[in-house]
């Protein structure tokens, strides 16, 4: 491996680091008591919150936005991908070719779902106003980062760049919004437990 | 200064008195009040706006302010100042703020001003943060500094100081009971009917809103009946009587569970089973499930809503309902703070599908309902008045949708915002409690 290789192990690790220690410093602030008796099952809660919960026909905001919530999906399956070109081309792992093409399809649909979002951000007045420059940072971050990725998976001249730039990318992760790849499902699993516990979610059958 | 003392002083002068001090205490309050899940949820929102049309006032304003995404990031940008990673080193990234004279003034017109805690927009949030949790901690932060406007803050003073939030007399509450054990005993012409005051041992402790005995007698008068009819061992206390709890509703924690702790000394003064609350929302999220949090401790009793009891009584036959007797369509709308945050789904429609010859529901229902637009305490901030009543417009429209001649609803604060965007929006509709309409298909025992 050369030095670059090593430096994107290393700024790997740091935000992993930096992760876990932003996730024990939430946790620092303490449990929130639970006295009550449950009424429902706090594991269906989280069950239901961390899968059919996020469904479109189960999210009414899903279901109105429902191209926004496609692209939310296709975007991050696309970072995903991205990571699996970064994890390999780190480690000098060759993918096997209908693994490659089904990662720059993903990387290709990804990139085009988070230009699409980044445009909607830009140009819905509301979305723009209630938006930090973070917002915009973390969304044109990863776009390049994906793109990056793109290019490095048919043109290995690009590598060099992409490797750079995902160190870059993995100090910003933990500083900004794109923490939430970890607090999302600790969020969900908090508000399952939460809706769970009270017999809320998932809801009980009619009673004729 | 707390909230006692700024009771008889207007909001707009308290906002005025304020001084370095009182931030000081709210961002102390701030760090005592956050625990682990606020702090992930504080964490986790990413503006994506999907929340937006969740939310009843959004619908009705279509303003940024009403979005739930825009309510949470004033708490947001203010918890990363003090006390979230990296907002002092990256404050114009992050936009965080100081909590100072302009913050807290937004604060109250949007957090008590544009929020009802009904909680829908957690449900329709990417992360699934608890919106309301977070906005009732900030409402804390602002009862810390006693800022909480200025009708909510006499309902809770007035709640603290004579043990219900109408200031009834007990002598005024005794003579009332007894008139209705009187009417009761008239109406179904059985001298043994009963509306029992202390009642050592008996099985079920009821509570009721005090709005029932002030203005709708015969709220009380119908479960009683109802209870009759099942021959149930019941009683109603003599001091403490007030199912609700507006501190639930102001953020304050303390002055909840003081209120709290009023009913558990009832329940164990009379050695009575099961607490067993009237038809109120946030009187049932607050006693079923915040109460044994702000008391530090399991109850060691049940508590139940009424709708759980009389749904028993419906399952077990006994008691029998006629739907004949309410001949016309009626349809229901969810409390939010009993539905959707407080698992009471099924058994009033269990209730009502016996009680009346033709149910309706309302689209969307059951957890996903929209709010009448009068819980969080916005039929008591006066400031918000017409803001609530122009939310109130959604849940109109849902009504008139229904084309039904009675609207149903299981919380004394839904009916009285019902009953206000009845007139309102000339729906033509009668307002009614679930109970209420059990009680009028009520099949009575023949003696």
């Amino acid at each position: 491996m050369t030095l670059l290789n090593w430096a994107v192990v290393l700024s790997g690790l740091y935000a992993l680091a930096a992760l876990t220690y932003l996730i024990f410093k939430a946790r620092s602030f303490g449990p929130r008591s639970a006295y009550s008796t449950p009424q429902g099952s706090p594991s269906r809660g989280i069950i239901y919150a961390l899968g059919r919960g996020m469904m479109p026909w189960e999210k009414e905001s899903a279901r109105l936005h429902i191209f926004t919530y496609m692209g939310g999906l296709l975007y991050h399956i696309g970072i995903f991908a991205g990571f699996a070109i970064l994890l390999a081309k780190t480690l000098s792992v060759e993918i096997p070719p209908l693994l490659h093409e089904a990662l720059r399809l993903c990387l290709a649909l990804g990139l085009v779902s988070g230009l699409g979002l980044l445009f909607k951000r830009l140009l819905r007045p509301q979305v723009r106003r209630l938006s930090l420059p973070d917002d915009f940072g973390a969304n044109i971050f990863v776009d390049i980062f994906l793109a990056a990725a793109l290019a490095t998976s048919s043109r290995p001249e690009v590598t060099p760049f992409f490797l750079a730039y995902s160190i870059f990318l993995l100090f910003y992760i933990p500083a900004g919004k794109i923490r939430h790849c970890f607090f999302f499902f600790y969020s969900r699993t908090l508000f399952g437990l939460f809706f769970g516990r009270r017999g809320v979610l998932p809801a009980r059958p009619v009673e004729r | 200064m707390s909230l006692d003392q700024s009771r008889d002083v207007p909001l707009a002068q308290r906002l005025e008195r304020l001084g370095p001090d009182d931030y000081k205490t709210a961002i102390l309050r701030l760090a005592e009040t956050i625990d682990a899940p606020s702090a992930v949820h504080l964490e986790s929102c990413v503006r994506c706006g999907l929340c937006a049309e969740a939310c009843h006032y959004y619908l009705d304003d279509r303003d940024l302010k009403s979005i739930p995404a825009y309510k949470l990031n004033l708490i947001i940008r203010v918890f990363r100042r003090y006390l979230g990673s990296g907002g002092r080193l990256a404050s114009g990234w992050l936009k965080t703020r100081d909590l100072d004279d302009r913050e807290v003034r937004e604060w109250i017109d949007v957090l008590f001003g544009r929020c009802t805690l009904c909680g829908r927009c957690a449900l329709s949030c990417t992360m699934g943060i608890n919106v309301p949790a977070l906005v009732r901690k900030a409402r804390g932060l602002l009862a810390a500094m006693g800022l909480v406007p200025d009708g909510l803050a006499s309902t809770v003073a007035a709640a603290k100081e004579t043990g219900n939030n109408m200031a009834i007399p007990r002598e005024e509450w005794l003579e009332t009971v007894s008139w209705l054990e009187e009417e009761l005993q008239a109406e179904i012409g059985d001298p043994t009917a009963r509306l029992p005051i202390d009642q050592q041992g008996a099985t079920m402790l009821y509570v009721v809103n005090p709005r029932e005995p002030k203005f709708y007698p015969l709220t009380l008068t119908a479960a009683a009946k109802v209870f009759h009819t099942a021959g149930e061992s019941w009683t109603l206390p003599s001091t403490y009587f007030d199912v609700t709890n507006y501190a639930y509703f102001s953020g304050d924690d303390e002055v909840a569970g003081l209120i709290a702790s009023r009913l558990k000394s009832e329940m164990e003064r009379l050695a009575t089973k099961t607490l067993v609350l009237s038809e109120c929302g946030h009187g049932f999220s607050s006693n079923r499930w915040e109460a044994p949090d702000w008391l530090s401790q399991k109850t060691g009793y049940e508590v139940k809503s009424v709708l759980q009891v009389v749904a028993d009584y419906v399952r077990t036959g006994r008691i029998k309902l006629d739907p004949e007797r309410n001949p016309k369509t009626v349809t229901l709308h969810d409390p939010c703070q009993l539905v959707r945050l407080g698992g009471i789904v099924e058994e009033q429609r269990l209730i009502l599908k016996r009680a009346v010859r033709d149910f309706v529901e309302m689209t969307p229902n059951r957890e996903k309902n929209y709010c009448c637009g009068g819980g969080g305490g916005q039929l008591s901030m006066t400031a918000f008045t017409a803001r609530r009543r122009s939310a109130g417009r959604v849940k109109a429209r849902q009504i008139e949708r229904t084309k039904a001649g009675v609207v149903a609803s299981p919380c004394h604060n839904c009916l009285d915002q019902l009953a206000e965007l009845n007139k309102q929006y000339r729906l033509g509709v009668k307002v009614k409690s679930v109970i209420e309409l059990a009680a009028e298909a009520l099949v009575l025992n023949k003696k």
